[in-house]
């Protein structure tokens, strides 16, 4: 808790002193010199009563030596030497850092880096270790990326109304990646990591509190809880994936899924839908039903025609496919899926996804030549030793 | 803020029919008229074809001389603007409004220290 209570100060604190100073490599500099005397004190000496005052006072001293030392830093030497020990918080500072750290002009990768550390208060340690980077590589990445948001004038604010759709929708496919890393990993030894969907649902609920109308931001929330609701049931105690069908569903969270719903149809209520929501409604529909027998498949695959009405990928055609196999047959849904090869020819699970169909068309030679090659295609371990059951 | 825009030739330079392309000349026309009448751009000028670039190459003090654009033709400048707008937000939003079918637009801040 300590930790959390922490971080939270520690990304507002950087969120103010961004917009305060102008600097977004001083302002963090600030912050983590002073979080990283909180680390060895706060243990020892208890938690200040006002914690973000006392990071606060810190920073703005260390930075004071820090300016005297450093010449680039110079010519803020007035502009830190005049905080006081209430800095003024906007209740957009979070805001406006996140959508800084996933501006459209840097790099999907660095965006997510970047509101890692500068919102979720992550070490560069701890985001190299989750995306299997080095340290001083992605330390390299980060310094560049905000040289670059100060270099290029890249604006510290909410975008206009105008764009607010798209920047949105781009803040929250971060949130979204930081979440899927933790949800099935696609780097590292452990096959999922849960406090990156912490994180992530974290990141979610401080989006959908500041922008309380808007939909898609209480969707992914809520498509995040109800990953989290069905967590423990998801993998066995050898750290083995558990495939939804075969999920012992009396051990999903009941509350955490009932408190989801009336996110997403809280979402729903606003009349305007978005991809977030309906993959939420999605998971939604397997969370409801009591049993995989009873899975609700006509409602899915309507969410998955509405859904592929606006995002045409080829992995929402894939996924509504599978929804198709149950109601139509694995014959018509293969046919679907094959046409997909070009497009989906290095994914994993395009051709877990026909092997499976293939097995119950009792076509086992071919199952087992697309299932090898989903095994040479995934790098995850959880899904490697589920490929490797099944080919076994 | 000041931004130069590096602007790429285009497809259409070499494969528009003649109308269409004097169509496009006139609409840049008016886009440069458009924002250097409102003070937005600073300084632009249209380069000559590749074909008239040379390319002078510093290796260990001495130079030599070759004949072509230093970058690919496909993605030759065919000129540069220098505008003065009040952040990347706002030169990214000119930069979109760059009225061509097909080419790339660098936008780049000036390092005004």
């Amino acid at each position: 808790m300590i930790d959390r209570v922490f971080r939270e100060e520690a990304g507002r604190l950087t969120a103010s002193l961004v917009r305060l100073i102008g600097d977004f490599d001083l302002a963090e500099d600030m912050v983590s010199e002073a979080v990283a005397e909180a680390l060895v004190r706060w243990p020892r000496d208890g938690v200040p009563d006002r914690p973000g005052a006392w990071l606060l006072v810190t920073a703005r001293h260390r930075a004071l030596d820090r300016i005297r030392r450093e010449e680039r830093y110079q010519s803020k030497l007035e502009t830190v030497a005049a905080l006081s020990q209430e800095v003024t918080r906007e209740p957009d500072d979070r805001m406006r850092l996140i959508f800084t750290c996933c501006h459209p002009a840097l790099d999907t990768e660095v965006q997510v880096a970047l509101t890692l550390k500068a919102v979720g208060g992550l070490t560069i340690a701890e985001i190299a270790r989750a995306f299997m980077v080095s340290p001083p590589t992605l330390a390299k990445r980060i310094t560049r990326a905000k040289q670059k948001i100060v270099s290029a004038a890249i604006p510290y604010r909410m975008p206009g109304p105008a764009e607010m759709r798209t920047r949105l929708h781009r803040v929250l496919t971060v949130i979204y990646l930081i979440y899927n890393e933790g949800f099935i990993t696609t780097a590292g030894e452990r096959g999922t990591r849960r406090e990156l969907v912490d994180d992530a649902e974290w990141l979610a609920g401080l989006v959908a509190a500041a922008l309380p109308d808007e939909p898609e931001p209480l969707a992914l929330l809520g498509l995040i809880r109800l990953s989290l609701a069905r967590w423990d049931a998801r993998i066995n105690a050898a750290g083995d994936l558990i495939v939804l069908a075969d999920q012992d569903r009396s051990r999903w969270d009941q509350r955490r899924i009932d408190s989801a719903v009336r996110l997403i149809e809280r979402a729903a209520g606003m009349g305007r839908p978005g991809p977030f929501q309906l993959e939420a409604a999605i998971a939604a529909v397997h969370c409801e039903s009591p049993a995989w027998e009873k899975t609700d498949w006509e409602q899915i695959l309507k969410l998955y025609d509405l859904l592929a009405a606006i995002d045409s990928s080829p992995v929402v055609r894939l996924n509504r496919a599978v929804a198709l196999s149950h109601l139509a047959g694995p014959t018509e849904a293969l046919a679907v899926i094959d046409a997909l090869s070009d497009e989906l020819g290095a994914y994993h699970l395009f051709h877990a996804t026909r092997a499976a169909l293939l097995r119950s068309l009792g076509r086992p030679g071919e199952a087992e030549a697309a299932d090898s090659a989903a095994l040479s295609l995934t790098t995850n371990p959880t899904e490697i030793s589920l490929l490797r059951a099944r080919l076994a | 803020m000041k931004y130069v825009l590096l602007l790429t030739r285009g497809a259409w330079q070499d494969d528009a029919s003649s109308e269409d392309q004097a169509a496009i000349y006139g609409q840049i026309g008016e886009w440069f008229g458009k924002y250097y009448a409102d003070g937005t751009i600073v300084e632009a000028s249209k380069l000559q074809g590749p074909h008239t670039a040379t390319t002078v190459v510093i290796e260990n003090g001495s130079s030599m001389l070759i004949d072509r654009p230093l970058l690919e033709a496909k993605e030759a400048i065919g000129g540069y603007a220098v505008v003065n707008v009040d952040d990347l937000d706002a030169a990214l939003a000119l930069a979109q409004t760059w009225p061509v079918p097909d080419g790339k637009v660098e936008v780049r801040p000036v390092d005004e220290m």
